[in-house]
């Protein structure tokens, strides 16, 4: 199925955005200015579904008209464009957003036509699967790897290059017990958090090994 | 209006198609996605976390409700999704000068397509046809896709170094240690803040 490639889903949503003249605000309006609004890094609502890798929301007024001789048309209804790359199942998936960011849910998709709300999951997960495009070609350049493995892997990769610069010239003996104390931490490490900005020792500074520099001139 | 998120940028596209030429696009992704070797410029190129080609055909946008008005369209439409670390115009460059084959082979069958090259009517055509995201989050802001793969390598060497480091001599460890270091040095860059981009 072109939804998937690896253990990585590709969702493609479209929700049409309810036209309402007797609003005050448009609800494209309205949506646009809440999302402008809305917290990202760590403190996004993507951060608590924690599958997500990458997420966009796009509030698509109409088609394109290229010039002519294309012929120029335009939608009857805006639409709330939802791509995510998240891993795992799709319907696991919308459960977390129910289930752990309701708020969010609401906020975003009462802007659009036939939202059943969020308290009756299997309806909004009937909802989202109405308004689901299967995707034609999908490419994931790391698909074998889940969110939380990659965020480790992001701090291991920044460990190991501070464990090196530190543990340079010592007698193999001492180096071998600081690696295997080193391993054993990195084993027990919590979960990372995802959408940081500020994740703790991933900006390293490597020390040049002094005698390196010197052998290679 | 937010493209960027740290060092990764959102693109989302939309260009409109005759209806009779989606069914030889659709083949040709087919064939894409199942021969891996097509695959191969665009996973070398190492810039794009995950790109994905939707067609919604002209009677597909969902309605969902009597009381939303029914479309009424004579195109296609191609829409295109891609989360890539660098600028916009260094994506386009690289994927005109890698990948203009393959581009032209997705999208000759978008109206006015002018062809991926030269590469100056591609960026008119591109900035014609892409909107701007409204909200966009990624879960590794300050990690590029070469920054991912590396990580990973550098797991699977520490791992296979740890799982057999408790039976070494000092001496064996020694050597083992040398020879993890010559394979992760060229994967041990820090991933920090992205330049500011367009």
């Amino acid at each position: 199925m072109a939804n998937q490639s690896g253990c990585v889903y590709g969702l493609t949503i479209l929700s049409p955005v309810i036209d309402d003249p007797k609003s005050d605000i448009s609800h494209d309006c309205a949506l646009r200015s809440y999302l402008a609004t809305l917290p990202n890094g760590h403190h996004s609502p993507f951060a608590k579904i924690s599958s997500t890798h990458m997420s966009r929301l796009v509030v698509m007024d109409d088609v394109v008209f290229v010039g002519v001789p294309a012929r120029e048309e335009h939608l009857q209804s805006k639409y709330l464009v939802f791509e995510s790359n998240l891993d795992g199942e799709l319907e696991p998936y919308l459960t977390m957003m129910a289930q752990k960011t309701p708020e969010f849910v609401d906020a975003v998709w009462s802007h659009c036509v036939g939202y059943p709300g969020v308290r009756d999951v299997p309806a909004w997960i009937a909802y989202m699967k109405k308004c689901q495009i299967d995707t034609t070609f999908f490419f994931a350049d790391v698909n074998t790897h889940t969110v939380q493995s990659t965020l480790k892997a992001l701090r291991i990769q920044a460990s190991v290059a501070h464990f090196i610069a530190e543990h340079q010239g010592l007698p193999a003996a001492e180096l071998q017990a600081a690696f295997r104390d080193f391993f054993g931490r990195i084993k027990s490490m919590p979960d990372e958090e995802p959408g940081r900005h500020d994740a703790p020792g991933a900006h390293q500074v490597i020390p040049l090994n002094k005698s390196m520099a010197a052998h290679n001139g | 209006m937010t493209n960027i998120n740290g060092k990764t940028y959102a693109m989302t596209a939309i260009t409109p198609m005759k209806p009779w030429k989606t069914p030889i696009l659709r083949l040709i992704f087919f064939i894409l996605g199942h021969v891996k070797p097509l695959q191969a410029k665009l996973v070398n190129l190492s810039f794009i976390h995950f790109a994905r080609w939707v067609v919604v055909p002209r009677r597909g946008f969902p309605r969902l409700a009597g009381s939303q008005p029914e479309e009424h369209l004579t195109y296609d439409y191609l829409l295109f999704f891609s989360n890539f670390n660098g600028t916009w115009n260094q994506y386009i460059d690289a994927f005109a000068d890698v990948l203009s084959d393959g581009l032209n082979l997705i999208w000759r069958w978008s109206d006015k397509f002018p062809g991926a090259r030269p590469v100056t009517a591609f960026k008119r055509y591109i900035a014609l046809v892409q909107f701007d995201t409204d909200y966009y989050y990624t879960a590794y802001p300050r990690a590029t896709t070469n920054d991912v793969k590396a990580a990973h390598r550098v797991c699977t060497a520490l791992e296979d170094l740890g799982r057999n480091s408790a039976e070494m001599t000092p001496a064996q460890f020694s050597g083992a240690y040398l020879q993890f270091l010559t394979k992760v040095q060229k994967d041990l860059g820090s991933t920090g803040i992205g330049p500011i981009g367009t």
